[in-house]
């Protein structure tokens, strides 16, 4: 009892001093979430990464008390964070919260696989992620192909990229286009010809 | 109205991950149900969240070994993030899963979400009780939905460990009053209840024993107390 009491004050000094030194950068977070979401960044994943991935291990092997399993929930949970970013909608919570969901149901499947030997995934019916909310028009494969096209457009030369993200995109008339970028009509016209070409190629070597 | 709701305890645990599937199911409908434990959950989360990323913890390592043990992990690490950058995959949308229903003596009930992927056994019948077994392997812990006809009820008994009553549609009563769809009902061994239902009812159970019937000739009816737990 006496040991507990004199052992209090430090505890809580403690405490307060990592408070102070340790706070977590929220905003830092909520941004490369979106830059992972947005450009599949690898270079905001690593730093989100690090920021995690050492914490979720401790936590973890706390709790599974197996330094590999403690390996495999880094991996799953650092996985369905880089696969899911464009699911994550800050307004709906803070990036730590919507990972510690993402790492706590990871956990919890896996200790029932290993527990009730259950293959079932339950955990995310019982602790549903805070997602934006899509609309039932919001057909999923067009927004996967969407990003697709606008990964394979990334790869056109510039002024090709120009000209049909202006027409595809923005909406722009080819005229609106010529005058917009300075440049004669037939010119816009060729590039426009010219990037469909590619993109057809580019896209029919994906969908084979 | 709810008026019972789960205690702090059980959210805190449900929040941890620690409750067996069971109960944390038994939590989460209760909370789809409830704004009041709804919100309690989602500061919780938030706080446990913030706790846990707030500080480093360091994976304990022998002096010697850490300098190499550190290198290590990092090493395995910049494996993982090329691993997991390699994929440019991306997880779909949550669909909106659709309504599943659950029909007990022609009445037709919509099961909860977070019994949605859970196996269901079938349904057995003793007069006017009905028991479908919710089987998620967890040994002592049984979990059932149970469901009483009209003007039906569960004969007065006790239990040797926990039993959690969660109603899901329609209303009963014991010596402690009326409950609702939602209301959130523990007992202990300490309690003895005898809910009845008017008009039935349908309910998600977890119980860690067999019930004990405590009444006369209610005690001939050990086959209720197995069939329920």
């Amino acid at each position: 009892m006496q040991l507990l009491h004199s052992e209090l004050p430090s505890h809580k000094a403690n405490a307060t001093s990592s408070d102070m030194t340790n706070k977590i950068d929220h905003p830092q977070l909520c941004q490369w979430l979106k830059l992972i979401a947005d450009n599949r960044d690898k270079q905001a994943f690593t730093e989100v990464f690090s920021f995690f991935a050492p914490k979720i291990k401790g936590i973890a092997q706390g709790k599974l008390n197996s330094e590999a399993l403690a390996s495999e929930v880094v991996q799953d949970t650092m996985t369905n964070v880089w696969r899911k970013a464009h699911l994550f909608d800050d307004n709906k919570g803070a990036a730590t919260t919507w990972v510690y969901t993402i790492m706590r149901n990871v956990t919890f499947d896996l200790l029932r696989k290993m527990k009730a030997n259950k293959e079932d995934t339950l955990s995310d019916d019982i602790w549903p992620l805070a997602e934006s909310e899509h609309t039932e028009d919001d057909v999923f494969s067009d927004h996967i192909q969407s990003r697709n096209l606008k990964g394979i457009i990334d790869t056109l030369p510039e002024n090709q990229q120009q000209v049909v993200k202006g027409f595809y995109f923005l909406e722009m008339s080819q005229e609106q286009l010529a005058v917009h970028l300075n440049l004669p009509l037939g010119t816009i016209k060729s590039r426009l010809r010219l990037a469909l070409g590619k993109l057809k190629l580019k896209l029919g070597e994906d969908h084979d | 109205m709810i008026k019972h709701h789960p205690k702090f305890s059980l959210l805190k645990s449900f929040v941890d991950g620690d409750l067996p599937a069971s109960l944390a199911a038994g939590i989460a409908i209760h909370a789809d149900m409830c704004p009041i434990c709804q919100q309690k959950i989602s500061q919780l989360t938030e706080q446990v969240a913030e706790a846990s990323f707030e500080q480093d913890i360091l994976i304990k390592t022998p002096v010697s070994e850490s300098a190499h043990t550190l290198e290590a992990a990092q090493m395995s690490f910049d494996d993982i993030i090329s691993e997991i950058t390699a994929s440019d995959d991306i997880a779909p949308a949550k669909v909106i899963a659709k309504e599943k229903l659950i029909t007990f003596k022609g009445m037709q009930y919509s099961l909860p979400n977070a019994l949605r992927n859970m196996e269901l056994g079938r349904t057995a019948q003793i007069g006017k009780l009905s028991r479908a077994r919710v089987n998620l392997g967890e040994g002592e812990i049984h979990t059932n939905l149970l469901h009483i006809g009209p003007g039906g009820s569960i004969p007065e008994h006790t239990h040797k460990g926990f039993e959690l009553t969660l109603l899901l549609a329609g209303t009963f009563a014991d010596e402690q009053g009326e409950y609702v769809a939602g209301d959130f009902i523990m007992l202990d061994k300490r309690h003895q209840h005898q809910p009845a239902t008017e008009h039935g009812c349908l309910c998600y159970t977890v119980a860690n024993d067999a019930l004990h019937f405590t009444q006369g000739i209610n005690k001939l009816l050990n086959p209720i107390g197995a069939f329920i737990y």
